[in-house]
């Protein structure tokens, strides 16, 4: 067991930045999903840790130990590929078996762990088979298989999901999640996909451009993003911009095109300040525009509804809040609001997080 | 679906296929008209009687092959012949790969460049090529003469085995280099990093799996490299000079010199038989090494 630090690391090349400065703890046993869009650094991230890319600056340290100089065979690190790059020439067994051999471990021991390991991810009767004879699951779970064989410091994914269709995808996700869970193993988890990442990680680290943009937990992600940027990543959001008019307690009061609104801040919202609120379409309640005063306490602002799309279990909406704000909302499915309809839109200030304005995009 | 139907569409899938086998005939043509005809006319004279007035006396006989089995020399020469064979493939192969392996994972800019400088010493012909390597290689050439005013002693480059190493190795290199560049480019280069992670030092993640999955195109580079190096004749005559006697430099002088041309083609056909049995053996051998790889 072992914890991973980054410290600092930056990697150049040329002229571009492909990291800038990421320091970010994995702690032992703990995923850690390094989010971001494609090209943000986090597989170069990832190819650093390894070993296959050397920093710039800064230092990789691996179960307390500086490994940033030694060459991917002395660090340990069990790697997922993201086509999975398993040894064409090779059977399942002996794809396996290879890190054990590197490590010149007796011949009864070698195939007792191979064994094992095939056991656990059940492909037992498919030992003897040729990587292209698998199936896109099964060639998945022998990567699994030959990374976690040689009990390795550190796990490392490369977005180990995106060769699978969407529905193997969704079962991988728990599956990868209870078999790193079994074994304990601090991993370090590269995608794109927020929706994998809320389900998978511990922690989330988003990183854009570059960039680490928050570290946290995907509740504290999800619900309390740092930046717009980030909010706008991870799900579907509404950003209403607006301009922070008072700090009552923990509430931010803002005035926005559409109307007062209040909402949980960051800190560091002071009184003039330019904002943007986000709120997530699901935590937004439509009602008859003629209905009686708002709750106590609920944000309540007028709107038309301009788009109603059928969703199956939810129907979504795009409501005209004036001078062209369009704000989704998720309503169930028999949502009575039709397209024309004046409708009030309510929100709990719980569910509204105030941002500073977007300094850079 | 009706039979009529269902006839027309096997009809249509017949026509397509035959379409299909059509586009073979033109290669076809060739080989049959340029190789196996002359092949088998080559076939035919070897079994005919030697003949001082006209190329052969048309009269079956089996003694240009039994001569030629019971003289030692044909041995001989035949076992050189391979030999040089085998040495020039071995050095284009050391020389080679390096090369492909470069040239397969430079960056796809430098690639069409190196590719041009690998492939420059087919673009001089033979014998220009060949004369440039005696002005370099003779007892007088360039090289012993800056051996020479060094103060050590010349050494013979030329007339001998060496003189033609370097002269085969030298055009057949290119031949060795684009055959297993390919089959270098389509290994995933992920598959040595995957192998280094694994924890196999830089060297061992080759051999463990580059080297294997680059099987196919040694084979191929090799089997190419031999049987030119084994067919050839003018760099072996012209920097062997006659003192290196190879199989094409025997059958040529049997025909064109004894006038013998059954015998000549006998030769021939022995060493042509001889040659397939061991790309066969070559072949197999390649095959069972390189199982599993697709």
């Amino acid at each position: 067991m072992a914890e991973l630090r980054l410290q600092g690391l930056t990697k150049r090349f040329g002229e571009v930045v492909a990291v800038r400065d990421l320091t970010v703890t994995v702690e032992s046993g703990e995923l850690v999903a390094l989010l971001g869009p494609s090209g943000c650094g986090k597989t170069t991230t990832l190819r650093m840790v390894a070993g296959f890319e050397a920093p710039t600056q800064g230092r990789v340290v691996l179960g307390g130990r500086d490994v940033t100089d030694d060459p991917p065979e002395r660090r340990n690190c069990g790697m997922v590929f993201q086509h999975y790059a398993l040894f064409p020439h090779l059977t399942v067994e002996q794809n396996v078996a290879f890190g054990l051999e590197m490590r010149r471990l007796p011949r009864s021991e070698v195939r007792r762990r191979v064994g094992e390991i095939l056991e656990r991810v059940g492909l037992t009767g498919l030992a003897r088979r040729y990587p292209r004879q698998l199936s896109g699951g099964q060639q998945q779970r022998t990567a699994l298989a030959r990374a976690l064989v040689i009990n390795p410091s550190v796990l490392l994914l490369d977005e180990p999901l995106a060769n699978l269709d969407a529905k193997l995808r969704e079962e991988m996700r728990f599956y990868i999640r209870s078999l790193q869970r079994e074994f304990g193993i601090t991993t370090l988890y590269v995608t794109h996909d927020q929706a994998e990442a809320l389900v998978l990680a511990d922690r989330i680290a988003v990183l854009m451009n570059g960039v680490l943009q928050q570290v946290g937990s995907p509740e504290e992600i999800y619900s309390r993003p740092r930046t717009a940027t980030v909010a706008a990543f991870l799900g579907v959001t509404n950003l209403l911009p607006g301009r922070v008019v008072a700090r009552r307690s923990d509430l931010v009061v803002l005035r926005t095109s559409a109307g007062i609104v209040r909402a949980c801040g960051a800190d560091g919202l002071a009184e003039g300040a330019e904002a943007v609120v986000s709120i997530r379409p699901e935590h937004i309640d439509l009602d008859r525009a003629d209905a009686p005063g708002s709750r106590d306490g609920v944000n309540h602002l007028r709107g038309v509804v301009r788009e109603r799309t059928f969703l199956g279990g939810l129907v979504d909406f795009r409501v005209d809040l004036g001078e062209g704000f369009l704000l989704r909302v998720q309503g169930r499915a028999g949502a009575p609001q039709r397209v024309g309809d004046q409708v009030s839109v309510l929100f709990d200030p719980q569910a509204a997080w105030a941002l500073p304005a977007q300094e850079t995009a | 679906m009706s039979a009529a139907q269902a006839e027309t569409v096997i009809g249509r899938s017949v026509s397509r296929q035959l379409g299909r086998h059509l586009l073979v005939v033109p290669a076809l043509a060739v080989v049959v008209l340029c190789f196996v005809i002359p092949y088998l006319n080559l076939l035919v004279i070897s079994a005919m009687t030697p003949s001082t007035r006209a190329a052969y006396l048309p009269v079956f006989t089996l003694a240009n092959y039994t001569r030629l089995i019971a003289d030692p020399f044909t041995w001989r020469v035949i076992w050189h012949t391979l030999w040089l064979g085998g040495l020039t493939t071995a050095l284009s192969l050391l020389l080679g790969y390096p090369l492909a392996y470069h040239l397969a994972r430079a960056p796809r800019r430098s690639r069409g460049l190196l590719m041009v400088l690998v492939i420059s010493p087919l673009l001089v012909g033979v014998l220009i090529r060949t004369y440039g390597w005696m002005i370099l290689l003779q007892d007088t050439g360039v090289i012993n003469q800056f051996l020479r005013s060094l103060g050590a002693r010349g050494v013979p480059l030329m007339y001998n085995d060496l003189g033609v190493l370097i002269g085969l190795t030298h055009v057949f290199v290119p031949f060795m280099v684009l055959s297993v560049a390919g089959t270098i480019q389509g290994v995933d280069p992920e598959l040595e990093l995957a192998a280094r992670s694994l924890g196999a030092g830089a060297w061992r993640a080759f051999w463990r799996v580059t080297w294997p999955l680059s099987l196919p195109g040694v084979t191929a580079g090799t089997l190419l490299v031999f049987v030119l190096a084994i067919s050839s004749y003018v760099i072996p005559s012209l920097l062997g000079g006659f003192t290196v006697l190879t199989v094409p430099i025997l059958v040529v002088r049997t025909v064109t010199e004894l006038f013998n041309w059954p015998a000549g083609s006998a030769f021939a056909i022995l060493f042509f038989a001889i040659t397939l049995a061991i790309l066969w053996v070559y072949l197999r051998i390649m095959g069972w090494a390189s199982r599993g790889v697709s």
